[in-house]
């Protein structure tokens, strides 16, 4: 009976985790007890949780340290003793439950699809820093009430649409 | 004037590390389990009717909000520009090229915005989602990834500047 109790109880765990708004609900929250935990150490506001920017903190600082080069970084990058390591951190995170659950498992690709992830990766980092933000910063700063990041939001829903258009006319050439 | 968080400037210098660690921790293991999205979100939604990635991401804007608000009504020293449109106007929050003019923030947020959905939909996901499949050994993510780490120093090198001086010469800036 207790084991039932303790299996329910799991599964329960289980579906939220499974769920994408319990991760939505805690990344926007956290971001913000992040900021309120930790702004004393440097801004910009709304910076709690963002792929490009924090990548480019790391990538930067660590360039810096090598080369000897004065790329920018993030104020609270630049004042910590080491930048934000967030996107360290999710990586961890994510091979942990990957093995916990099994699921990993090694999958490789062309050399050419090879070439195009890695422009794509260029590019996107690129654009996402023009816009100031991956679409995760984007939602922290239109939840903080940032009009232009609400504008950037549109413009990635666009930039959806003109990729479907994209795919679905390769995909019937192909077909 | 700087903003003072909970933490006092001393002890936040050595948390930053520490607490953007176990939070990475945390989105990836989430991540993983509910193959969480922004831009696969969006595309589920307009190829499929999907909404399950869509109300994720949705949650997330929600979640903000509701936690930027919470926070800035305990401590309103370290939320000072919450909310940011009534205290700053159309001025966006620090993050991209510093120094432009309304007009050219919003023109990069335009063709920003518009890029990073087209990539993020051509090559399968979001960056979370890049990181995430990375970690499940996907090796086409990987790449990505290093891409993302290469594109992030060519834009504070050379893009940067270039976009800038060139806004600048046509007087949006």
């Amino acid at each position: 009976m207790a084991e039932t109790k303790a299996n329910e109880n799991k599964s329960v765990l289980d579906g939220l985790a499974r769920n994408p708004i319990t991760l939505g609900i805690l990344i926007g929250v956290l971001a913000a007890f992040v900021q309120g935990l930790l702004i004393s150490a440097g801004g910009p506001e709304a910076y709690g949780f963002c792929v490009a920017c924090h990548t480019r903190d790391v990538v930067n600082d660590a360039v810096n340290s090598i080369a000897g080069t004065k790329l920018a970084i993030a104020p609270i990058s630049q004042n910590a003793i080491l930048p934000v390591l967030t996107v360290i951190g999710v990586l961890i995170g994510a091979f942990i439950s990957a093995k916990v659950y099994k699921e990993f498992k090694t999958k490789t690709g062309s050399s050419i699809s090879y070439i195009w992830y890695l422009l794509g990766g260029l590019f996107f980092m690129a654009f996402a820093l023009f816009m100031g933000g991956c679409p995760y910063r984007i939602a922290l700063r239109v939840g903080y009430g940032d009009v232009v990041a609400f504008i950037g939001l549109l413009a990635i829903i666009a930039g959806v649409l003109i990729g479907i258009k994209i795919a679905s006319a390769m995909a019937e050439r192909e077909g | 004037m700087a903003a003072v968080g909970w933490l006092s400037k001393d002890v936040a210098v050595i948390a930053v590390p520490i607490v953007t660690i176990l939070l990475g921790i945390l989105i990836g293991w989430l991540g993983q389990r509910s193959g969480f999205c922004s831009i696969g979100g969006f595309r589920d939604f307009f190829m499929f009717r999907h909404t399950r990635l869509l109300y994720g991401y949705l949650a997330l804007i929600g979640g903000a909000f509701i936690g930027y608000f919470v926070f800035w009504m305990i401590t309103p020293l370290a939320f000072e520009h919450f909310f940011w449109y009534l205290t700053s106007g159309l001025t966006p929050v620090p993050g991209a090229p510093a120094g432009l003019l309304v007009a050219g923030y919003i023109i990069l947020a335009t063709i920003g915005g518009i890029a990073v959905g087209l990539i993020g939909v051509l090559l399968g996901g979001c960056p979370l989602r890049q990181l995430v499949m990375t970690s499940e050994g996907n090796v086409k993510a990987l790449v990505f990834v290093v891409g993302m780490c290469i594109g992030a120093v060519m834009f504070t090198a050379w893009l940067s500047g270039w976009v800038v001086a060139l806004m600048k010469g046509l007087g949006i800036a």
